[in-house]
């Protein structure tokens, strides 16, 4: 039956008619040929009309316009074989460690699609994970353009081979062959160091571009081990610092304020008391408890009346000086024996020399100074340096590798060390820039930048820490470690030979074979205890202290010495900006924007000076947008820098101070198109002969050189203003808080203590706001001004949920353990895609920082002040923008406070800025039309609008990484590249948190706390900042936000913000000091 | 026929018949443009193209080319915006509020005060345009379906209803303006004799022929149009002072601000008409339509809404201290005594001391003291604008963020700019238009025509 079934379309096909037979023959008719076409008769007759014509050529036209419309061309690339571990979208981090001859950090690298994009601290329990601005900004450094790009010889490319055989050459001939690096803290490097100095029988000799080689001679006089001990600061109790900024640039500052910052906790057992004796307002300065302003000629006399008072020795006065101030630190010194630190800024042996004789006597060392793990940082010995540089100079030395150090610019007489460049027959520089060294050299290696090289890095003989490239070299780079090798004649390649350091069986074969190899790497430093198997660090100890004088300096002497310093009329110190630090990353527009967490001045050096030096002189006092500083004339032995004069409160009267790091590339060097002036069209700015203006001016070689050690001051300095002004771009213009507690809340803490255990709203010192209303509200039968309500309670708004729904991101700011450091304001602009601006922009008060800090300054006048001296309201207000000259100051990060009743949301038109139902205020900036209403209506003043296209305007080309093809790798590609006329705002880094949120939902289980954390709270080191959920009831930020020294900034507006500050508080009396 | 008292000062001098009127007013527009006109309106376009051409650089670069920065979002922009908004308003009074009150004398000056109006709201919608980082967006403000799907715009938004009332008020001011020209349009048609402007003059006329049914509807018209604008007048401007009065800010967060921002703007209405009539009357010779009886008139609304304005700077300073709020307190204490006070003690001289000259009769019915206060209360008025907006939030609550303001030459060029702008369509309109309301003087010229007033005097 089945098998007869049949199915048919149509009658026709049923019927198999005549028709239907042909129409299925002719199914697929045989096309015509043209010509048969062309041929046939009828074609005559057919006539194009004029209409059709038109149509034709109409749709000829617009099929030709349209096909010549090339869309650009982007091209993406897909992986061929597309690596294992890269998934496009999501984040690997790798282990890797810092060190650039002065920082020094254990570091976690974000690598996107291959590329290195951010760099934050690696906090895995043992290793030193805390970064500064100048850790996390290195990341920029990679992209730069301005790196040398290939091996060179006298500026010409040439290959790799080429300049091995002619560098090879000249090293068989020379006579005496030395390599000047920074101090080498790499086992593997030495090894490969010592081995070329076997071959070629070469001196090696270390700098630093810092020098702290007076901290290693004290402490060889002391108990003659020329050492740098580990400082446990966490277990300080009192902490005295005689112009040792130890919080933004002494030693190893981003671990020493972590760890400061754990004594500065008011509800713990204890807090410490910080006393800073300088000239300069420094980071640490501006933090401490006690601070007690003297000349550099007297930090040796401070230390030598402390140890006096310590050893009953009486009272000593210095001329001056507040003495009082020494007597009350010496005597909470005493009380805290053995649980202090005593440490010395200065770079001479005699200071070093009786504050070493100090802690010995508060028997600190082997309790908050361990002498037993010192540091291998800063080997480098002045008087060896000054030795080369005169070997140089007469000839001696007729070979000389440069390897990662720029003593043309840095050294204190960076001439003498050019001028026995110029004798030197080769030169060898491996530096990653043509800088004031390298191009002096006759041939330039370049070594790969960090984050493209493996190394293995010994902070203390009792760790290893691994550097792990995070991208292939983007240039015809080589590591310097392999270049020592390839002269050495030793053809292995530098990672083999790194892993042979700690195998010597290692081959290629068991590359991945050894579990503890890879769980260091995975780690970034191998665990604790780990010995280096092929040892060659003792040696290096044992030749500084070869190096190091006899070592004999006696107490007595050093106490004669600094009692015989004298001082002069004006005296200079020489300090570090937290951002630009030795000036190495001076072409990082990231650094040069980052205020200074003093000053607030961006992109500048300038010459700090106290209020009354400015008035005698009659010199400019105000920074404005178009009230510019005077230039003044600094001359320090013969030597002149011209710089502008800036009043800095704290200041001691007849100081001055100089940063270092700025005037790079003095001679045109190729350091970056950001280390150099621009104007206000954006072009740098030239001489007349057309080379480029450098940034600031140099100040290293207005040290002394003082018994062989350089010493970052000087004591006879003559300061000349003159009729020039010269331009400060700072982001603040306001320097005191006009009395307004409840922006800053600050108390001391004996007044704490009072009132410690008191409910969150009730201390004298964060009381909480109510404002009287005309309801009965304390129950009495009458309306008067007792009748108050809570802020909390009064709303124009009908309440929408937001406790215990869902999410509610948060964030905790204490302003006690905060530091003014500026991490996170470097870490958010990178995470962030924060625009660089320029110093132009800055100056026209448009910086773009999400997040800032506010530096307020104490004023000595106050509304109540007035009251009892019967100075007007307007007089006092008046009075009271003028910070004290001896301000205590208050650092205050500030960034959108995400508002819950946000005054922002209510404004926009368009509802481009609305609040989500997690609690954040979030911006939409493709619906921003740029009105600029929520800016001018935020109480805190942290929106930012994009006042330029920054990513393509001229103005920015030198300035701004994104209109770079290179550096705009660096852009995190999570976050959108703002356009031109919108705002933006912090976000509360809301692609982490969505980020956050996914994982947990991958995982199954609720976000858990501290998972997700913002750039600027996973940067802080100092624990000052806690973000999370705050309707999480176990979240660390909802318990601190309970605490009772939370508040809200500005809480009488009654915006409701998600953001807490944690009133500060200083361990020191009022008007004590 | 009404008749008015003869001791009232005539409306219209001399001794003029209708067709003196009708001369008077279509005569310059048939005529040659005189040369002054030529030069006046060479040297208005100029500025005009000046101010275009910084508005187009404006455009392309940035709002950066503006000397704005982050804690000063608003100066230059907004202070014109609120500035010639208010400007406008003395158009809408004249020829709302004074219809509504049967003021006759409002006819002579009626027609170019709403032509003023028409041309000053022109000039202040360009700010609200420009000013926003992304104009070519700017139509997201109107409450439009769009590709967002349910993305609507915000209904609690200051600057949203700012959006309806500008253009409720820019429209229903120009219907009623045309209104108005559709009669003497007619007559200017039925006059013309060369045929390209008798065609386009009997295009914009309508087809009006005067009938008694003609007339009859547009009376009513123009009542009912009355009855819509009057409330404009007093809304507008209310709107615009909620920008301010909405927000949080110490100095704009005032609730006084509806009736001080309207009867600023009635202020500086009257005196920017006066500043146009006077030279008006002289160059077009219209000294007969347009006299002192009418400038002594304008100037006593001056020095009523001018002592208004200053009863509200000292109510504002006033609760200031009252308030208690010391954020508040500083601010008006900053205004006086900060870095701007020199721009305060500006806007106290030149709007509350200076027009109280006006007590003194023979200062108000000076024509030529009467032109230089009024350029004086303009010049006061804009400085109030730009006191309120830039001392209030160059320092409001976190001083870490206080700053200054300095103006760039993009930010003069484009106030300039629009000056010439708006004097350039000013020049056009008394060259091609009806400068007068001809057939309402017309209707006066009986009643209140000197000559018309001597005949009644002697028939008594």
């Amino acid at each position: 039956m089945g098998n007869t079934k049949r199915y048919w379309s149509g009658l026709e096909e049923l019927k198999e008619t005549n028709d239907y037979k042909t129409t299925l023959e002719n199914e697929f008719p045989e096309e015509q040929t043209v010509d048969a076409f062309l041929a046939d008769e009828k074609l005559k007759d057919v006539n194009t009309g004029r209409r059709d014509f038109l149509k034709f050529m109409g749709f000829s036209i617009t099929a030709a316009t349209l096909a010549a419309c090339e869309t650009p061309v982007v091209k993406s690339i897909p992986y061929v074989n597309k690596p294992e571990e890269i998934t496009p979208g999501v984040a690997n981090y790798y282990a890797s460690t810092y060190y650039d001859g002065n920082d020094y950090a254990n570091v976690l690298i974000k690598t996107r699609e291959g590329r290195p994009i951010f760099i934050k601290p690696n906090r895995a329990a043992g290793a030193t994970g805390e970064l500064n601005p100048r850790i996390n900004s290195s990341v920029l450094g990679l992209y730069d353009a301005a790196r040398v790009q290939g091996p060179s010889k006298k500026g010409a490319a040439i290959d790799w081979a080429t300049a091995d055989a002619e560098i090879m050459k000249a090293l068989e001939q020379a006579q005496n062959p030395v390599i000047l690096s920074n101090t080498i803290v790499s086992p593997s490097k030495q090894r490969a160091i010592d081995a070329f100095k076997a071959k070629y029988n070469a001196g090696h000799v270390q700098y630093d571009s810092i020098s702290y080689s007076s901290l290693r001679e004290a402490h060889k006089s002391l108990m003659g081990k020329a050492i740098i001990p580990s400082y446990h600061f966490d277990k300080a109790k009192v902490l005295v610092s005689i112009a040792a900024d130890f919080q933004g640039s002494w030693l190893q500052s981003n671990v020493f304020g972590a760890d400061f910052a754990k004594t500065r906790v008011p509800e713990g057992k204890w807090m410490s008391k910080h006393f800073q004796f300088e000239s300069n307002l420094s980071l640490s300065g501006s933090n401490a408890d006690v601070r007690t302003m003297i000349k550099p000629s007297q930090e040796g006399k401070v230390a030598a009346a402390i140890y006096s008072a310590l050893t009953g020795g009486g009272a000593t006065s210095i001329e001056g000086v507040n003495n009082k101030a020494i007597q009350s630190a010496a005597s909470a010194l005493k009380a805290a024996a053995g649980e202090s630190i005593v440490i010395a800024g200065s770079n001479d042996v005699n200071v070093q020399r009786i504050v070493a004789e100090i802690n010995k006597t508060l028997n600190n060392y082997g309790k908050t100074i361990n002498t037993d793990n010192p540091l291998n940082l800063f080997q480098g010995n002045d008087t060896t340096f000054a030795g080369l540089v005169d070997g140089m100079k007469n000839g001696a030395v007729d070979f000389l590798i440069i390897d990662g150090v720029n003593p043309s610019y840095s050294y204190v007489d960076g001439a003498a060390f050019d001028a026995g460049l110029a004798k030197v027959k080769t030169s060898v520089a491996t530096s990653l820039y043509a800088d004031e060294t390298a191009s002096k050299a006759t041939y330039i290696t370049p070594d790969h930048h960090a984050l493209e090289s493996w190394n293995d890095l010994a902070l203390t003989d009792k760790k290893v820490d691994l550097v792990q490239p995070t991208i292939s070299p983007l240039f015809n780079s080589r590591a310097a470690g392999e270049s020592f090798l390839k002269w050495t004649g030793i053809e292995t390649d530098y990672y083999t030979y790194l892993r042979q350091t700690y195998n010597p069986a290692y081959t290629a074969a068991n590359m991945y074979s050894d579990a503890a190899w890879n769980e260091a790497v995975q780690n970034g430093f191998m665990s604790t205890g780990v010995q280096v198997v092929v040892d060659t660090t003792e040696d290096s100890v044992e030749s500084i202290e070869e190096m190091m004088p006899t070592g004999g300096l006696t107490l007595s002497a050093a106490l004669s010495s600094v009692k015989a310093v004298k001082g002069g009329q004006m005296e200079l110190a020489i300090y570090q900006k937290v951002g630009m630090g030795d000036g190495s990353q001076a072409g990082n527009p990231w650094l040069h924007e980052l205020p200074d967490p003093v000053t607030k001045v961006c992109w500048d050096n300038y010459v700090t000076m106290a209020r009354v030096d400015m008035e005698a002189m009659g010199l400019e006092m105000e920074v404005t947008q178009n009230v510019h500083p005077n230039v003044v004339n600094v001359t320090v032995n013969g030597k002149v820098v011209s710089l502008p004069a800036f009043m800095q409160p704290g200041q001691t009267p007849g100081t001055i101070g100089i940063a270092l790091g700025y005037g790079r590339g003095a001679n045109g060097e190729n350091i970056g198109k950001a280390a150099f002036q621009t104007k206000e069209n954006g072009s740098h700015m030239t001489t007349e002969d057309g080379s480029l203006i450098p940034i600031g001016e140099n100040a290293a070689p207005l040290a002394s050189m003082k018994s062989g050690a350089i010493v970052y001051a000087a004591y006879e300095v003559n300061v000349e203003a003159t009729e020039a002004t010269y331009a400060l771009a700072a982001t603040q213009m306001h320097h005191t808080y006009m009395g307004r507690e409840s922006v800053v809340k600050e108390t001391t803490f004996g007044a704490f203590k009072a009132e410690a255990g008191k409910k969150k709203g009730e201390a004298s010192w964060n009381k909480a706001h109510a404002l009287a209303v005309h309801e009965d509200i304390n129950g009495d039968g009458v309306i008067n001004a007792q009748d108050k309500k809570q802020i909390k309670e009064i709303d124009l708004w009908k309440e929408h949920p937001v406790e215990n729904v869902g999410h509610r991101w948060g964030m905790t700011i204490d302003l006690t353990a905060c530091t003014g450091c500026g991490s996170c304001v470097t870490a958010c602009h990178i995470e962030n895609n924060v625009p660089v601006v320029g110093k132009d922009e800055v100056l026209r008060h448009r910086d773009m920082h999400w997040m800032r800090i506010d530096r307020f300054y104490s004023s000595d006048w106050s509304l109540e002040k007035g009251e009892e001296e019967g100075v007007g309201t307007i007089e006092s207000y008046g009075r009271m923008e003028h910070p004290s000259d001896a301000p205590q100051t208050v650092h205050m990060p500030m960034m959108c406070q995400h508002c819950n009743h946000a005054p922002c949301e209510t404004v926009c038109p368009v509802a481009a800025t609305t609040h989500s139902n997690e609690g954040l205020n979030q911006m939409t900036y493709n619906r921003c039309i740029g009105t600029r209403y929520c800016a001018n209506n935020c109480p805190y003043k942290v929106r930012r609008f994009n006042w330029f296209n920054y990513q393509g305007y001229k103005k920015f080309q030198n300035t701004n990484p994104s209109q770079d093809s290179l550096a705009r790798m660096v852009l995190n590609p999570d976050v959108t590249v703002r356009a031109r006329g919108v705002m933006e705002k912090c976000s509360m880094c809301v692609q982490r948190i969505q980020g956050g949120k996914l994982e947990a939902k991958v995982a199954g289980t609720p976000v858990q706390d501290g998972a997700i954390q913002t750039a600027c709270a996973e940067a802080c080191s100092l624990g000052a900042i806690t973000f999370g959920d705050l309707n999480d009831t176990k979240s660390l930020v909802q318990t601190i936000s309970q605490n009772n020294r939370a508040y809200h900034a500005l809480e009488e507006v009654g915006v409701q913000p998600n953001i807490y500050y944690m009133a500060k508080v200083r361990n020191s009396e009022e008007n004590e000091a | 026929m009404q008749k008015e008292a003869a001791i009232r000062e005539p409306l219209i001098l001399g001794d003029k018949s209708y067709k003196d009127i009708t001369d008077d007013v279509v005569g310059p527009i048939e005529g040659a443009a005189p040369k002054a006109w030529k030069l006046l309106i060479t040297i208005t376009s100029i500025i005009a193209i000046y101010g275009v051409g910084c508005i187009t650089y404006l455009i392309a670069t940035g709002i950066g080319v503006w000397g704005l920065n982050k804690t000063v979002g608003w100066a230059w922009d907004i202070t014109n915006f609120v500035w010639w908004v208010g400007i406008g308003h003395a158009g809408t009074l004249i020829s709302a509020v004074l219809l509504l009150f049967r003021q006759k004398w409002r006819m002579a000056i009626n027609r170019s005060a709403e032509a003023m109006t028409i041309f000053a709201v022109i000039m202040a919608a360009v700010f609200p345009g420009i000013h926003m980082g992304r104009i070519w967006v700017s139509y997201w403000v109107l409450p439009l379906p769009n590709q967002f799907g349910s993305l609507w715009v915000n209904f609690n938004s200051p600057l949203l209803w700012d959006v309806f009332a500008i253009s409720t008020y820019f429209s229903v001011s120009l219907v009623f303006w045309y209104i108005g020209l559709v009669p003497d349009f007619a007559t200017i048609r039925d006059r013309m004799v060369k045929p390209l402007p008798k065609k386009i003059y009997s295009l914009l006329s309508f087809g009006w022929s005067g009938r008694a049914k003609n007339w009859t509807r547009f009376e009513e018209v123009s009542l009912v149009l009355a009855g819509i604008a009057t409330p404009l007048v007093f809304s507008v401007h209310s709107i615009v002072s909620m920008d301010f009065a909405t927000s949080v800010i110490p100095g704009w967060h005032t609730t006084i601000f509806p009736p001080y921002f309207v009867s600023g703007a009635v202020f500086s209405g009257f005196a920017m008409v006066l500043t146009l009539l006077l030279i008006m009357r002289k160059t077009m010779n219209l000294e007969n339509y347009i006299h002192v009886r009418h400038v002594e008139y304008m100037n006593i609304v001056i020095i009523v809404t001018g002592s208004i304005v200053g009863v509200a700077y000292l109510t504002e300073l006033f609760i200031s201290w009252y308030s208690g709020v010391e954020y508040e307190s500083y601010a008006f204490i900053n205004r006086f005594s900060g870095p701007y006070s020199w721009a305060y003690w500006i806007m106290m001289t030149c709007n509350v001391i200076t027009p109280q000259l006006f007590w003194v009769r023979k200062i108000r019915r000076n024509l030529i003291a009467t032109f230089v206060l009024s350029i004086i209360v303009n010049i006061g008025m804009w400085f109030e604008r730009y006191v309120i907006i830039v001392t209030s939030i160059h320092r409001d609550y976190d001083p870490s963020s206080w700053g200054e303001f300095h103006a760039t030459f993009i930010d003069l060029g484009i106030f300039i700019g629009t000056i010439g702008i708006f004097g350039t369509l000013f020049l056009l309109f008394a060259r091609f238009f009806p400068v007068l309301a001809l057939n309402e003087l017309k209707s006066i010229l009986k009643s209140s025509g000197e000559n018309y007033k001597k005949l009644h005097h002697k028939d008594h």
